[in-house]
C-alpha cells in the first residue's frame, strides 16, 4: 500500500517531454483531494469509527474483553435464522419487483417525455415522503381490506382482513409492495437522470437506422445506464437487507401483529434497546455490515462499476 | 500493515468515543439530573395531571416530559441513559406494565424498589393482585396507575332479541356461543388475538404462560389443566367461527360491530369506554357488562388482565427519590385526580369515586360498576411482567391463533406455544421452571 501512494509521482517524474503536465497533474491532484476530503471525513466520522467502536464493542462484554462470546450468542440465537429466513425471503420478492418497477417507469417516462413527466416522477416519490404513524394508519388501512381501494385484489388473495394481510405469508408479500412504493420513487428519479444525460447522437443514430423504441431500449438506453442500474442493486440490496422501518412501521400501526424481531436489524435493535446488550448489537451489525460488503463487491467486480476510459483500455 | 490497521482503529475508537463526550453534553437535553430537577416521564393522558402536581408544590423544582405510548419507548430511552451514565428520567409512566420486568432487571438497574418508599398501607391499598405486576421476589418495583381486568361484554338488545342468557360458566358460554353462530350467522362471542386472547382466555384460567417466581425465573406450563380446558373451551367455537382470531383494533373488527355481529365479548375494563362505542359504533343503551364465567370446579369468577399502567421511581434519583415517590403515590393513590382519568384506578378507594360517574354513564345499558369492580378484586394470580412480552403476543398468534385459523387440535398446539414461550423466556434471561 505504501509503495502504491508513493509510486505515482516518482513514474510521473522523469518524464521530461510533458513539461506543462505536472501543472495540471498537481492542481488535480488539489482538485481531487478537495472533492473526495469531504467525503472521506465523513467517511471516517459516520462510518469507519462507528464500525470500529461497534467492533470492539462486540469484542467487550460487561466491560472486560470477551473475544468471541457476543458474537457466538448472536449466532445461537434461535431468533436470528427465523429473521434471516423472513429477510432473504423479503428481498427475493422486493428485490426483483423494485428494479422491474425503477426499469419500466423510468424507461417509459424516457421514451415518452412530456408535460407530465415530472409531474409523475413527483407522485411515484410521494409514498416515500409518507413517514412514521400517518405511514402506519396508511398502510394498515392499504390492507384493510373493507377501506382499502385495493380490496377486491385483497380479497382475490384471500386477505379478508387487516389481520390476515399482517400474519404467516401475506405479511412479507405486504411489506415488499410497501418497501417498493416507497423506494421506487426516488430510484426512478435517479435513474431518469441518467437517461437524459445519455448522448443525443447514439441515440439519434439509432433512430436513422430505425431502432424501434424497444431495441433501443434493449441494446443502447440499458447497456448504457448499466452502472446506475448496478448502483440501485447495490443500495437497494444493503438497504432492503437491512429492512427495518417498513415491519417497524406497520407494527405501530397493528400492535403485537408483528414480531419485534422479525427482521435482522430488528433483533439488532431489540439487543441494544429492549435486552439492553448493546455488545450483541454491535456484533449482529457488523455481521449486517459484511453481508452489504460482500454484495457490493460481488456487484461492483462484475459489471465494472468505476471502470473509466483509462481503465477500461488499460 | 498489521500496525497500521491496528493504529486507525485505536484513532477510530479514539474518534468515537470523543464524538460521544462531546454530542451527550449540551443536545440531550435531559439533564435534569445536574440542576437537581425533578425530571418525570409520562404519556400524553398522564401530562395533565403531572402538571397539576408541579401547580400544587412550587416549592419543587419539576419538569415534565412528554413522551409517546410506544411499547419499547421507555427501555430504548433507558438503555441510552445506562450507556452514557446519564439522562435518566426520575419518575416514568408505562403504558407497558410489562416493561417493569426489563427495567428492574440487574442488566437495567434502573428501577428503584419502592418497598421502603411508599408505606405498606397504601400499597395494601390497591386492588389485591394489582401490584403482582410491579412486585419481583418480593420487592414491588412500580405502582399501578389504572388496571385493565376483564369482564364479560355484551350486547343487551341481541341477546334480548335472540333469546339468550347471560352465561354464568364457560360451558354455557360456549353453548351460547355455537348456539349464536348456527342461528345467527356470523355472530361472534369472543375474540383470540395476541394479548386479547391469551390474556382473557388463559389468564382468567389461571394457565401459567408468564408466572414470574422473580427477576430471573418463570414458571411456564402449558400441560395444565388451566390450560388445556382454554383450548377445550375454544376448539369448537373456533371450529364454528363463534370466536374470532381478527385483532379488535383490525377495522373489521369494527365491521362485525356496526353488523351487529358481537353478541358478547369477554374483554378489559376499557373496552368499555374506547372501544364498543368509538371503535365499533354500537349505539348506546346496548353494551353491559357482566362478570367473566366461571371455570369448572370454581364458583368464583376470574379476571385476565389486559393492558392498563404503572409508574416507576429510577434508581439514579439520588436526593430526590423520596419527592419522586411522593409524586408516584399521589398520581396513582389520590381520589379526586383519578377518578376524572380514562380507565378504571388500581387504587380501590380511588376506583370507588371512578365508578360514581361511570354508573351514571348513558352509554351502557345497565351499571357496569358491579361487574367491573367485582373484576378488579378478582385478578388471577400468576400473570407477572415478564421481559418476552412482545414474543408472548407473537408465539400466541403462531400457534393457537394458527391452529383456530385451519382448524387444528388446539390442545396439541400448546406444546408449540411451551417451546416457543421457552425459547423466549431464555433468551431474556430467565431459568424456566
Amino acid at each position: 500500500m505504501k509503495t502504491l501512494t508513493a509510486a505515482r509521482p516518482t513514474a510521473a517524474e522523469p518524464v521530461p517531454r510533458a513539461k506543462p503536465r505536472p501543472r495540471r497533474h498537481k492542481g488535480r491532484t488539489t482538485a481531487v483531494w478537495i472533492l473526495v476530503g469531504p467525503y472521506a471525513l465523513f467517511l471516517a466520522v459516520f462510518g469507519l469509527a462507528p464500525a470500529g467502536y461497534a467492533l470492539w464493542t462486540s469484542l467487550v462484554h460487561d466491560g472486560s474483553f470477551s473475544g468471541g462470546r457476543n458474537w457466538a450468542a448472536v449466532l445461537d440465537d434461535y431468533r436470528l435464522g427465523e429473521a434471516a429466513q423472513n429477510v432473504t425471503t423479503y428481498l427475493l420478492i422486493w428485490l426483483p419487483v423494485l428494479l422491474l418497477t425503477v426499469l419500466s417507469l423510468a424507461f417509459t417516462l424516457h421514451a415518452r417525455p412530456g408535460r407530465v413527466t415530472g409531474a409523475l416522477q413527483l407522485v411515484y416519490y410521494l409514498p416515500g415522503a409518507v413517514t412514521g404513524s400517518a405511514a402506519a394508519l396508511l398502510w394498515l388501512f392499504m390492507v384493510s381490506p373493507d377501506s382499502s381501494p385495493f380490496g377486491p385484489l385483497l380479497k382475490l388473495m384471500d386477505v379478508k382482513t387487516a389481520t390476515d394481510a399482517l400474519s404467516g405469508g401475506s405479511l412479507i408479500t405486504v411489506l415488499a409492495v410497501m418497501g417498493v412504493a416507497v423506494h421506487a420513487g426516488g430510484w426512478i428519479v435517479v435513474l431518469y437522470g441518467a437517461l437524459t444525460a445519455l448522448p443525443r447522437d447514439v441515440l439519434e443514430a439509432a433512430q436513422v437506422d430505425g431502432a424501434s423504441a424497444w431495441r433501443t431500449m434493449w441494446h443502447i438506453k440499458l447497456p448504457l445506464v448499466r452502472t446506475y442500474v448496478a448502483f440501485v442493486l447495490i443500495s437497494s440490496f444493503a438497504s432492503g437487507s437491512q429492512v427495518f422501518v417498513e415491519p417497524t412501521v406497520l407494527s405501530t400501526g397493528a400492535p403485537g401483529q408483528i414480531s419485534p424481531t422479525w427482521s435482522v436489524n430488528q433483533l439488532a435493535y431489540v439487543y441494544a434497546t429492549q435486552d439492553g446488550d448493546f455488545g450483541k448489537a454491535a456484533a449482529l451489525s457488523l455481521a449486517m455490515l459484511a453481508v452489504g460488503l460482500l454484495a457490493a463487491w460481488i456487484v461492483i467486480s462484475r459489471t465494472g462499476m468505476y471502470a473509466t476510459d483509462s481503465t477500461k483500455a488499460g | 500493515m498489521k500496525r497500521w490497521r491496528a493504529a486507525s482503529l485505536a484513532a477510530a475508537v479514539a474518534l468515537a468515543l470523543s464524538g460521544c463526550g462531546g454530542t451527550g453534553g449540551g443536545s440531550s437535553g435531559n439533564s435534569g439530573n445536574d440542576k437537581g430537577e425533578l425530571l418525570v416521564w409520562v404519556d400524553n393522558t398522564r401530562t395533565p395531571a403531572a402538571q397539576q402536581y408541579k401547580k400544587a408544590h412550587p416549592d419543587l423544582k419539576i419538569r415534565i416530559v412528554t413522551i409517546p405510548p410506544d411499547a419499547g419507548y421507555v427501555p430504548t430511552k433507558v438503555s441510552l441513559a445506562n450507556r452514557t451514565k446519564r439522562g435518566w428520567p426520575d419518575v416514568v409512566f408505562l403504558t407497558n406494565p410489562a416493561e417493569a420486568a426489563t427495567l428492574a432487571s440487574e442488566k437495567f438497574g434502573y428501577a428503584a424498589p419502592l418497598d421502603g418508599l411508599v408505606p405498606k398501607s397504601v400499597r395494601d391499598g390497591f386492588a389485591p393482585g394489582s401490584l403482582d405486576t410491579c412486585t419481583f421476589g418480593g420487592e414491588t418495583y412500580c405502582l399501578r396507575n389504572d388496571i385493565a381486568p376483564t369482564v364479560l361484554w355484551y350486547d343487551t338488545s341481541l341477546m334480548k332479541e335472540y333469546g339468550y342468557q347471560v352465561p354464568k360458566t364457560w360451558a354455557d358460554y360456549q353453548r351460547t356461543g355455537l348456539k349464536a353462530a348456527e342461528e345467527h350467522p356470523g355472530t361472534i362471542v369472543g375474540a383470540i388475538n395476541g394479548k386479547y386472547g391469551a390474556g382473557t382466555y388463559f389468564g382468567s384460567s389461571g394457565c401459567p404462560t408468564r408466572d414470574t417466581l422473580s427477576l430471573t425465573k418463570v414458571h411456564i406450563d402449558l400441560t395444565r389443566s388451566s390450560c388445556t380446558r382454554v383450548a377445550d373451551l375454544l376448539q369448537p367455537m373456533a371450529e364454528k367461527k363463534a370466536v374470532t382470531t381478527v385483532v379488535p383494533t383490525d377495522p373489521a373488527f369494527a365491521k362485525l360491530g356496526k353488523e351487529n355481529k358481537i353478541l358478547m365479548l369477554p374483554g378489559p375494563a376499557w373496552f368499555g369506554d374506547f372501544m364498543f362505542g368509538p371503535a365499533f359504533k354500537i349505539p348506546k343503551g346496548r353494551i353491559a357488562a357482566a362478570p367473566m364465567p366461571t371455570w369448572p370446579g370454581e364458583t368464583k369468577s376470574y379476571a385476565g388482565q389486559v393492558g392498563g399502567g404503572a409508574f416507576l421511581v429510577s434508581a439514579h434519583a439520588g436526593d430526590r427519590t423520596k419527592e419522586a415517590a411522593d409524586l408516584v403515590r399521589w398520581m396513582t393513590t389520590d381520589a379526586t385526580l383519578q377518578a376524572d382519568q380514562p380507565t378504571y384506578p388500581a387504587f380501590t378507594a380511588a376506583a370507588q369515586k371512578w365508578g360514581e360517574a361511570k354508573a351514571k354513564d348513558p352509554y351502557y345499558a345497565a351499571d357496569p360498576m358491579p361487574a367491573l369492580t367485582a373484576a378488579a378484586n378478582a385478578l388471577r394470580p400468576g400473570f407477572g411482567a415478564v421481559r418476552f412480552e412482545a414474543d408472548w403476543q407473537a408465539s400466541f398468534n403462531d400457534t393457537v391463533g394458527k391452529a383456530a385459523d385451519s382448524g387444528a387440535d388446539l390442545r396439541k398446539t400448546l406444546a408449540s406455544w411451551q417451546d416457543k414461550l421457552e425459547a423466549a423466556a431464555k433468551t431474556s434471561e430467565y431459568s424456566v421452571g
